[in-house]
């Protein structure tokens, strides 16, 4: 491809709590792997946060909103069932009227779909520059064990052909019918799943054997040619796991393992784990990002990152500085947070 | 209920979602928001629009607790607890109110320097309100 990442920016919320509030609460806790995850403030949706992390976005890549051409907003959590919220996005930023937008949703893939259709939108030469926009927070019924790792999190990025910080040099995508694993039907609140750990592992084991043994073949690579590896994080265990099968070490998926910190971030997990690694990777570096998302299928992406990369992250947040400014809140306060006890 | 129709909201997006406000070209003020006489020379001046960039300090504040809330507001204040409002004074002159955010009331102070993020406000017809909001800078 002829276009690449410009520009990345992140948001995660202020607030945490900890596994013990669940274990509490309810006696265990059901996230493997996850120490604490992020919750969204009461005024807070996968809109506004899809503005703080551009924000960041733009600076990085050092354009105004005005420049975009397109607009890419990916969530399995959009306010509304109908309207954009690209449109609000833009309207925030003060971007432009004239711009083309594309809404994604349905699955935890959306995040990656977002992003390749951008690229595919810059290197096509129908816009010149576009944003990436992608943030979620997925719902469970709290009774549902499936809801004690769901967290919240943003990340966006500029998508240009001028001042590269990672190019992409390849993409390879699998789909696969598998039923009754995660979903949620039209007008329903809260997911489901089938509660069967091995069948959605295999599931998600398939998906990116398909997704990443293509795109390493297609481009002649070997996993340990990847100085990282990033994969969909629904929990702190399934990517290594999947990770190991397809030949890759923990060292080189650890460094985007944020679902320690913010739970699973939904559609926007595997991109906050690229901006994870953005933060810390050197000229050169080759960086593998593969989504998941229930149904199912896979996209598979290698980047490599150059010398725009190590001279521009210092413009905008990294994921750590978010990391570390948190106020931890008590189960109740979750549940009135995430309006589980009912709204005016 | 301070009720805003969504044809009067819709029509003060630019300001409410970003801060876009007026310089006037006779004396050079900035009004926000943007409004037909300009509050530095009291003509009906000809004006250029500008994004004011959100930066500002306290320049004063009061708490709003529980039954202070108006209806619209009243959801967040039972799930959330007591809110701080705040007169800001921006970094380019104007003064706006607004409601602090991902802040306890405890922790609000005059001059204390602030930013703007965009929040949902409230919901109404059905239909969300989103707005400006302010946080502290927290270094």
């Amino acid at each position: 491809m002829n276009s690449g990442v410009v520009g990345y920016g992140v948001y995660v919320p202020r607030f945490r709590i900890k596994r013990d509030e669940y274990v509490k609460a309810w006696g265990s806790f059901n996230a493997r792997g996850v120490d604490e995850k992020a919750v969204a403030g009461l005024d807070e949706d996968v809109v506004t946060m899809t503005v703080e992390s551009s924000f960041g976005a733009l600076k990085r890549a050092g354009i105004n909103a005005r420049q975009l051409n397109g607009m890419f907003f990916g969530s399995t959590s959009a306010p509304y069932a109908e309207k954009l919220s690209s449109s609000t996005i833009v309207a925030s930023l003060d971007g432009p009227s004239e711009i083309f937008l594309a809404d994604f949703g349905f699955s935890t893939k959306a995040g990656t779909a977002a992003l390749l259709s951008c690229l595919d939108f810059v290197s096509s030469g129908r816009g010149d520059l576009g944003l990436v926009g992608v943030s979620d927070m997925p719902q469970a019924m709290p009774i549902d064990s499936l809801e004690h790792g769901l967290g919240v999190g943003s990340a966006s990025f500029v998508i240009g052909k001028n001042d590269v910080m990672a190019n992409v040099e390849g993409a390879h995508s699998s789909s696969l019918e598998i039923i009754g694993e995660r979903y949620r039907r039209q007008g329903k609140r809260f997911l489901n799943d089938s509660g069967i750990g091995a069948y959605t592992e295999q599931a998600f084991n398939q998906a990116l054997t398909i997704s990443v043994t293509g795109l390493l073949k297609n481009l002649g690579l070997k996993a340990e040619e990847f100085a990282y590896a990033i994969f969909q994080q629904f929990d702190g265990r399934t990517a290594y796991d999947t990770g190991r099968k397809l030949g890759f070490k923990e060292s080189q998926i650890s460094p985007s393992m944020t679902v320690t910190k913010i739970g699973d971030s939904g559609s926007a997990s595997p991109l906050i784990g690229l901006c994870a690694v953005l933060d810390i990777a050197r000229a050169g570096d080759r960086i593998l990002v593969a989504s998941y998302g229930s149904g199912c299928g896979s996209d598979a992406i290698s980047l490599v990152a150059t010398d725009h990369l190590v001279e521009g992250r210092s413009k905008a947040p990294i994921v750590e500085s978010y990391l570390a400014q948190k106020e931890y809140i008590d189960y109740l306060t979750y549940l009135k947070f995430k309006r589980m006890l009912g709204e005016l | 209920m301070a009720y805003i129709s969504i044809p009067t909201y819709w029509k003060s997006l630019p300001q409410r979602y970003s801060l876009i406000g007026s310089r006037c070209k006779s004396c050079g003020t900035i009004n926000f928001p943007p409004r037909d006489i300009c509050v530095g020379c009291g003509k009906k001046a000809e004006y250029e629009t500008i994004q004011l960039k959100g930066r500002g300090k306290i320049y004063s504040y009061t708490i709003i607790s529980a039954g202070g809330a108006p209806p619209e507001f009243s959801e967040q204040e039972r799930l959330g607890g007591s809110f701080g409002i705040a007169v800001i004074e921006l970094e380019e002159g104007p003064k706006i109110v607004a409601q602090m955010t991902d802040c306890k009331p405890s922790e609000l102070g005059i001059d204390m320097k602030v930013e703007a993020v965009l929040r949902r406000l409230y919901e109404d017809d059905d239909v969300i309100r989103y707005g400006i909001k302010f946080r502290p800078i927290r270094a």
